[in-house]
Order: structure tokens, then C-alpha cells, then sequence
């Protein structure tokens, strides 16, 4: 009783420390993948594809100038909430075709809200370092955060919904979404409508992560860096790191809502040692494919919007392409 | 638009500014193998009869391309080049014209002629801080390239004492100094 | 304007270092929210006083090549302007031979100026595929220059009285290849300038410069032409040997039949003027007339007869970026210029600039000022060199080397220690 309650405690400790190295390792190796492709789409050679790693490295050992002006306990704890909230992220979601370790304590309503902090705490930190360049920043990050997430929404809800429809079980909890993949439940009129939720979910990834067309919080050429512009050392190291997990999570979050299939049980292979191993390449074969597609090629494919335009985009087009969906839907569950 | 040939031009300066249009030149060159003319035209006026000269030259042309103000230290006198061009816009009809007035060093001011060209401001700010002429009724008075912590009274410029001194300027080893020193 | 600032507005400076001016000028935004209520630019940080050089210090055949250096892209233009007015100075003649090498060089040079300028608007807007692209293109016309003049970048053709090499007959395939070249992508470059979505998105009706404006701020090159007027000095006056073709202004209604002035019709005149470029070069290359290359090859002859000349000329040529106008008055007996005076087309561009940006979004500010291709370096010229209120503005060079000598020991040190 008292070694499992230990136990217990251990896992719960190690756990998290764990899932979130993991997360940050593949993270910016996925942003080092997504470095050096960008770049031969370019033609470019680019950088090798640790250099995120050294990137970190070298903040790691730079100083950390906090400005005058900043509100100081504010601008040194943003960096950390957001890394905080960015693990809190991994925690929930199913990684490496294994369930979530916290399955059972959080579903994807809970997932959508955590996925807000480190948005906020971008805010808070471009608001608390009093420049210009990151208010401006900061305001537009905020625009962001509010047109994006009524597609996103849309799309989760409206998977939920249709997942209660054939079970008891909560159907918000990403394990149910695993147990019970959405393509299997719906007929021809609905496949129409989910590929039209895949889609509105994977234009909603770029503008989630902050990359182009969307990056109009950090776009270079105008604010400088924009959210981040006084951030340096340390403090941006961590902003950087968290970036990577929240990339790693989204795109793992889409994989588990849309793509929760594992390979092992489709070969037939019960051991425990290979299937893991497989399950684990598998997914993270789904998370470059989606990452390739939402992140690396529009990035290298499109300029950077307007805050205008991006908030338009999403708020009028992207609502009204992920209702269009749910109507398809609905329309297959009544016929 | 009635195309005026340069004699012309300097005809209807005569009858338009009489005794204020001190001298005029008409400079030509053949060009490349079909020996096609480049014209300037060079008019000196007098201060008095400068907006004047530069209304007329709108009446030339509606909107004739301002260029720059050259300034130079001509001793006693500060002399002062409003480089405009005429008849753009046609093939090889363009007309340089160079308006000049002569200004004494006693009293070194000129009237502004943002109003009727906007496009003078750089220049006429430029001119105000390196040569040391006054701009009257100039809309916005402050240094264009010169640093605020520039100090006042000192032209770059100007040749006499009112220029560079000596001390802010630096010879390379091996380099003559100031001309004017 | 205290009315019309409510708290909600704040200055956010542009400059003088900042991504969106890739060289150094400050634009002060005073905006509110997104939205601007008023510039003001700021100059004269990159001063280096060469036009008080080629009166103080230099002589005529050495300030060719101080020109040369007033701006790191017109490197052809400055000269080209300089010899025209120094000739006219001091009545040289020019052999035709001359004046359509030059015309070549100052053509190669506004299709690598072009090209440079649509890499750096991609980069503007975010898009970074186009700007590597554009700029991997650009490499064929560097090696172009430099095979022509031996530099990619800093020619030192032009001398007062012609040019200093001669391009042969056995050069003209190698030319020729490359304007092939250039040729065959123009169809593409033409694709993804005018046809791309984001781009159109980005750049349509943003920056807009009226006519009107244009006119009242005597603005020059292809930002005036973009406003819908046909103002090009190749056109309108006598210079180089574009006196002897047919060229045409290009404005931005042959392509689109109407004139907006704004950021998008920029990118349509200098993606044309690519192609007029191209065309230029093949037409001088066909009617290039045989004969000397200049008028006078030994220097110290010419020196002389500069020192003795006496009088004044304009030179004027349209650089890439606009009329780049030179003022040169030589008094008989001095080595050095009687008075210099160069005016860049960013100091005729710069001033209209609040007029496009007012009313827009800070978004449009990189690409509205990029899109009048500014050259800061050009405008800031003239001015003291040194010391100022007893404070040195710059190092001696002895300094320099002293202060580098004592950081290298230092670096010593550490390792040491």
C-alpha cells in the first residue's frame, strides 16, 4: 500500500519531468527539421538541423538584460508560466501513441483553455517590457488568440458531439476520440465534412504556433520581434523551448483528434517492446506529415499577412469553412 | 503645352522680370552618334524678383521638377543654384534650368518657396543649416542632416570664418588640409 | 495635432536601426492602435562629408571614385553624372564608343538594382522564399559586372573624357548569354511579382502615392512613373547613348490599364524596366560605334586641363532608383572642385513619404517605404567629418589600430588566465 502510494508519487514527479524533456528534445527537433527544409525549398543549405539545440545552448550562457522600464518580477516570471503552460499542454494529450498521463484527470475542453496560457503569458510579457515595439506586439497577439478559436473550437466540438452519439463515455476525453476514430463513424456526406475540419484545423496550426502568414505578434520587419523584441539570455531560451513544446503538443493534439491510430495493432504485433517502438516512429511519422504540411510549406510558400487581414481570415472565413463542416455532418448523421 | 524653344524661354523671362534678370545663358551639347542637344539654361536673377522668376517658370511648365539648391561661398557673395527641369515627360524635350541669385553675405536671406513647390523643404532646410542662409517663412524650421548637438553659428559650407574651423577637421597623414585655411 | 492624439496614441520609432530600413534613417510613427496618424523622418545618420571632400581635398579624377562610393548599389550612377558634369565643366568631349559603354554599365547596374530591390520588398512582407529566389537570380548579373568591369559591385568605369575599359567584341556572347538568361525567367519573375495572392494582398493599394503628390514633391524615378507620370530622364533628356534609341517611360498602365500609385504598380514599372534593361543592353550592343574609348587617356594631361578649366555643368542620369543629379564648378587654378553638389533620388523620395503612410498600418510601413527603393547613404552626404563641441564624432584611424591591438591582448590574457 505504501510502496504503490510511493510509487505513486514517483511517477507523478518523474512523470512530467520526463514527458516534458521529451517534448522539448523532439520539439526543436522538429524546428531544426522545419529550419533546414524551409531553407532547401529556398535554396538554401540552411542550418544543420541540431542548431535549434545550440541555439538554446548559447541564450543559455548570454545575459539577461531586463529594460528599465519593465515591470521586472513580471517580465523575469512570463518566461516560466509560459514553459509551464506549454508541459501542462503535453500532459493531456496522447504522445507517442501511448494514452496521456494525466488521461482521466482532463479532457479536450481543458486542453483548449491550456492552450491559451502561453498565448497569455506572451502578452503579459510583451505588455510588462513597456516597449513600444512589444505592445504592439502584444495587442496583436491578443487579436490572434480571439480569431482563431472559433474555428478551433468548431472543430473539437463538433468531433465530440459526434462521438457522443455512439458512446457513454465522455466523449471530450482525446482517449474516447482514440477508442472510437471519427472516420469510421460516419458515412460518405461526413468524411466530406471531416476533411473539411482537418482542413480549417490545419490552417488554424500555423496561426496558433505564431508562424508565417501568421507571425504578425513577432513580424521581424516590422516590430522587430515584435512581443519578444527586449527579451534576451536566459528569459528568451525559455520562451524558445516553449515555443518548440507548444508546436510538438498542437500537432500532437491534432494527431490525437483526427489521427488517434496506432500501427501495431493493424500488423497484428502484441509484444510489448516492438509495438511501442513502432507506435512511437508512427506517430511521430503523423507529426512530421502534419507539421510538413501546416507549418513548413506555407511557410515557405506565402508572405505575411496584415493583423487585419489574419483576423479576418479566420474570424469570417475559417468560422464559416468549420461550419460548413459541421453542417455536412449533421447532415450525415440525419440522413 | 506650348513648347517654348530656350530663346524663347529666356525671351519671356526679359519681358516677364525686365531690369531683375541679370544675365542669361543657353548651354548646348550633341550627344552620342545622332547628336541629339542637351539644353540647360542658365538665368541669374535678382533677389527681389525671385518668386517672381519661380512663378514664372510654373507658368512654363504647371509642375516643373524641382531638383536641389546648390550653394556656393563666391567670396563677398553667397550664391545660390535652384536646379529645375522643364518639359519632362517628353522624348528628349527636357529643358535643366539653373535660377540663380546672388545673395550678400550682409544680409544673407531668401524667401522660402515651399508654397508653391512643397518639394523644396529638404533643400531649403539643408541649405539654411549648412550655409548659413536664412530661409524666410519656411514651414519647418528645423536641421536636416546636421546633429542637434551641432554647434550653431558654424556653416560647412562656407569659406570664411563662419565654415569649418580648422580644429574639426582631421588631415589624413600624407593630405593637404583645408583649401581655405 | 495635440487635438487629433488622444491617449491611446504613442511614437514607435522606425529606425535608425530597425529590420524595416535596411540602412540607417528614422521614421517616427505616431500611431494609435494599428493605425498611423503621423510620420516624421529624421535623417542624417550615415553623414561622411563627401561632397566637402571633393571640395577641400581631392581632385576631379579622384572624386570620380569617392562618387563611385556615395552609394553602395548606384555605384555606375553617381560616376556616370559626375564625368557628365565635369565634362561639361570643362568642355571635353566624349567618344561615341564611350558613351554607349557607359549606357551598358548603367543599365547592367539598374537590373541588379531592380532585382535587389524585389528580393528586399519579399523580405519585407514576409516572404523569404521569394527574396532567396530573387536573389539567387540577381547572381547572374553580378557575374556579369564583374566580368565586365572586374568587380561585382564597385565598376571604376567611367573617367571624366569617356571610360577606362573597353568591352571587345569577343565579350558580347557572355553578355548576350546573360540577358538570355534573364530572358527566359522574366516570364516567372513576372508570375510570382504580379500573380502571387499574398503578394497582391500585400501590396495592393498600400503606399499610395497620387499624382498630384508625386508632382508637388518633384519626385523621381520609379515612384513618380508608378504615379502615372511618364518622367524619365533616359526619355527626356540627352544623355549616354539613350539619345539615340527610342526609349519609352514605362508606367504602370500598360500593364494594368489604369494608375493606382500605390506599392503593387511600383513592382510593375521595375519589373518592366528589368525587361527595358535587357533591351537596352542588346540595342547597344548592336549599334556600338568603332573608335577610341576615350578622349584623353593620359591622366596627368587630363589633370592638367582640368585644373585649367574654368565653368560649370549639370550631370544628370536616371539611376535605378531615380534622377541622380550632380553640380560641379571648377575655378581655373585649383586642383580641387569649386563647388560640388550631388542630389540622390531618395532625398527627392523621402519627402513624400508621410503623405503614403498616413492613414495605414504600422504592417505597411516596411513595404510603402521599401517600395520607394530608399538609399540613405545617397542622401546623407555632405558634412563635418570630426570633432564637434571637443567631442570626437570618430576615431583616428592610429586609434582604431591601437584600440584593436589592446582588445587583441586582452583576448590574450584571457585565454591565458
Amino acid at each position: 500500500m505504501l510502496a504503490d502510494t510511493l510509487l505513486n508519487v514517483i511517477v507523478l514527479i518523474a512523470g512530467p519531468v520526463i514527458i516534458a524533456f521529451l517534448g522539448a528534445i523532439f520539439g526543436l527537433l522538429y524546428l531544426g527539421v522545419d529550419r533546414k527544409l524551409v531553407a532547401h525549398m529556398q535554396g538554401r543549405i540552411g542550418p544543420p538541423i541540431v542548431q535549434p539545440f545550440r541555439d538554446v545552448d548559447k541564450l543559455m550562457v548570454k545575459e539577461s538584460i531586463i529594460p528599465d522600464s519593465a515591470i521586472a518580477w513580471l517580465f523575469k516570471a512570463t518566461p516560466i508560466l509560459c514553459l509551464v503552460g506549454s508541459i501542462s499542454l503535453l500532459l493531456y494529450i496522447p504522445l507517442f501513441g501511448q494514452n496521456a498521463m494525466l488521461t482521466g484527470f482532463g479532457d479536450a475542453i481543458v486542453v483548449m483553455y491550456l492552450l491559451t496560457i502561453p498565448s497569455l503569458a506572451l502578452v503579459v510579457a510583451g505588455f510588462s517590457s513597456s516597449s513600444p515595439y512589444a505592445t504592439v506586439g502584444a495587442q496583436r497577439e491578443m487579436v490572434m488568440m480571439m480569431s482563431y478559436e472559433f474555428p478551433l473550437a468548431m472543430s473539437i466540438v463538433v468531433i465530440a458531439w459526434r462521438i457522443g452519439l455512439v458512446t457513454n463515455l465522455n466523449p471530450f476525453m482525446l482517449s474516447t476520440m482514440a477508442a472510437y476514430p471519427i472516420w469510421g463513424l460516419v458515412g460518405p456526406l461526413g468524411i466530406v465534412g471531416l476533411l473539411i475540419l482537418v482542413f480549417s484545423m490545419l490552417i488554424v496550426t500555423p496561426g496558433e504556433l505564431g508562424k508565417i502568414p501568421f507571425d504578425v505578434a513577432e513580424a521581424e520587419t516590422e516590430l522587430a520581434g515584435g512581443l519578444l523584441v527586449e527579451y534576451s539570455g536566459r528569459n528568451l531560451a525559455l520562451f524558445y523551448i516553449s515555443n518548440a513544446i507548444k508546436s510538438f503538443a498542437v500537432v500532437s493534439l491534432v494527431v490525437a483528434i483526427f489521427f488517434p491510430y496506432n500501427l501495431s495493432p493493424i500488423l497484428g504485433i502484441t509484444a510489448t517492446v516492438p509495438a511501442v517502438i513502432l507506435d512511437v516512429l508512427f506517430f511521430l511519422l503523423k507529426v512530421f506529415v502534419i507539421m510538413f504540411i501546416c507549418v513548413i510549406v506555407v511557410r515557405a510558400a506565402v508572405a505575411r499577412f496584415k493583423i487585419d487581414q489574419a483576423s479576418k481570415f479566420y474570424l469570417l472565413i475559417m468560422s464559416a469553412v468549420s461550419l460548413v463542416g459541421f453542417v455536412f455532418i449533421l447532415l450525415d448523421v440525419i440522413i | 503645352m506650348n513648347l517654348l524653344s530656350p530663346e524663347e524661354i529666356v525671351e519671356s523671362f526679359k519681358s516677364s522680370l525686365g531690369k531683375d534678370l541679370v544675365d542669361s545663358t543657353i548651354y548646348r551639347q550633341e550627344i552620342a552618334s545622332k547628336a541629339n542637344l542637351f539644353t540647360s539654361i542658365s538665368i541669374v536673377v535678382n533677389r527681389e524678383a525671385f518668386r517672381d522668376a519661380i512663378n514664372h517658370i510654373c507658368k512654363l511648365q504647371e509642375d516643373p521638377h524641382f531638383i536641389v539648391i546648390s550653394s556656393s561661398d563666391r567670396g563677398d557673395n553667397v550664391e545660390l543654384i535652384y536646379h529645375m527641369s522643364i518639359y519632362y515627360g517628353l522624348h528628349l524635350k527636357e529643358i535643366s534650368l539653373l535660377l540663380t541669385v546672388m545673395l550678400p553675405k550682409t544680409d544673407l536671406r531668401i524667401p522660402t518657396i515651399t508654397d508653391i513647390l512643397p518639394g523644396t523643404i529638404f533643400a531649403e532646410r539643408e541649405t539654411q543649416e549648412m550655409m548659413g542662409v536664412e530661409v524666410t517663412g519656411i514651414p519647418d524650421n528645423r536641421r536636416l542632416f546636421l546633429p542637434d548637438d551641432f554647434p550653431a553659428g558654424v556653416y560647412p559650407w562656407r569659406n570664411d570664418e563662419a565654415g569649418l574651423k580648422p580644429e574639426m577637421t582631421r588631415v589624413l597623414p600624407g593630405r593637404q588640409g583645408m583649401k581655405h585655411e | 495635432m495635440s487635438e487629433v492624439l488622444t491617449k491611446t496614441s504613442f511614437t514607435i520609432p522606425v529606425g535608425p536601426i530597425h529590420p524595416a530600413v535596411h540602412e540607417p534613417v528614422r521614421l517616427d510613427l505616431t500611431i494609435d492602435g494599428e493605425e498611423i496618424l503621423d510620420v516624421d523622418i529624421i535623417a542624417g545618420q550615415v553623414h561622411r562629408g563627401i561632397e566637402w571632400l571633393g571640395m577641400n581635398r581631392n581632385n576631379a579624377i579622384q572624386s570620380i571614385y569617392l562618387a563611385e562610393r556615395i552609394c553602395g548599389i548606384c555605384s555606375a550612377s553617381h560616376p556616370f553624372s559626375f564625368v557628365q558634369a565635369c565634362e561639361r565643366a570643362a568642355n571635353i568631349e566624349v567618344p561615341k564608343r564611350a558613351e554607349y559603354i557607359r549606357t551598358i554599365v548603367a543599365e547592367i547596374e539598374r537590373i541588379h538594382s531592380h532585382l535587389l530591390w524585389a528580393g528586399v520588398a519579399a523580405h519585407e512582407i514576409g516572404f523569404d522564399s521569394v527574396f532567396y529566389l530573387v536573389w539567387r537570380v540577381r547572381e547572374e548579373i553580378m557575374d556579369l559586372t564583374e566580368y565586365i568591369t572586374g568587380h561585382r559591385n564597385t565598376k571604376a568605369m567611367y573617367m571624366i573624357g569617356g571610360v577606362r575599359r573597353d568591352i571587345v567584341e569577343e565579350q558580347f556572347p557572355r553578355i548576350r548569354q546573360s540577358l538570355d538568361y534573364y530572358r527566359s525567367i522574366f516570364c516567372q519573375l513576372k508570375t510570382v511579382f504580379l500573380d502571387d495572392r499574398t503578394i497582391k494582398l500585400r501590396t495592393r493599394n498600400v503606399g499610395i502615392l497620387t499624382k498630384e503628390n508625386a508632382l508637388k514633391y518633384s519626385v523621381a524615378g520609379p515612384t513618380v512613373r508608378a504615379s502615372g507620370v511618364p518622367k524619365d530622364v533616359r526619355q527626356d533628356q540627352a544623355y549616354g547613348a539613350y539619345a539615340d534609341l527610342d526609349i519609352k517611360a514605362i508606367t504602370p498602365d500598360i500593364v494594368t490599364g489604369t494608375v493606382v500609385g500605390d506599392v503593387y504598380d511600383r513592382i510593375i514599372v521595375r519589373l518592366l524596366e528589368v525587361k527595358q534593361s535587357i533591351d537596352i543592353i542588346d540595342r547597344c550592343l548592336e549599334d556600338m560605334p568603332a573608335g577610341e574609348i576615350t578622349s584623353e587617356p593620359k591622366l596627368v594631361k587630363l589633370l592638367s586641363t582640368l585644373k585649367k578649366a574654368e565653368g560649370e555643368g549639370v550631370g544628370r542620369c536616371e539611376a535605378p532608383r531615380g534622377e541622380c543629379f550632380h553640380y560641379v564648378r571648377m575655378n581655373a587654378g585649383e586642383e580641387t572642385l569649386a563647388n560640388w553638389k550631388v542630389r540622390a533620388p531618395t532625398y527627392a523620395n523621402l519627402m513624400p513619404i508621410p503623405s503614403m503612410l498616413k492613414g495605414g498600418q504600422i504592417a505597411d510601413v516596411p513595404i510603402s517605404f521599401a517600395s520607394i527603393d530608399p538609399c540613405i547613404s545617397c542622401t546623407n552626404r555632405a558634412i563635418v567629418v570630426d570633432i564637434s563641441n571637443g567631442r570626437k564624432f570618430s576615431l583616428e584611424n592610429e586609434d582604431l589600430h591601437k584600440l584593436s591591438i589592446m582588445k587583441t591582448r586582452r583576448l590574450e590574457e584571457n585565454l591565458v588566465s
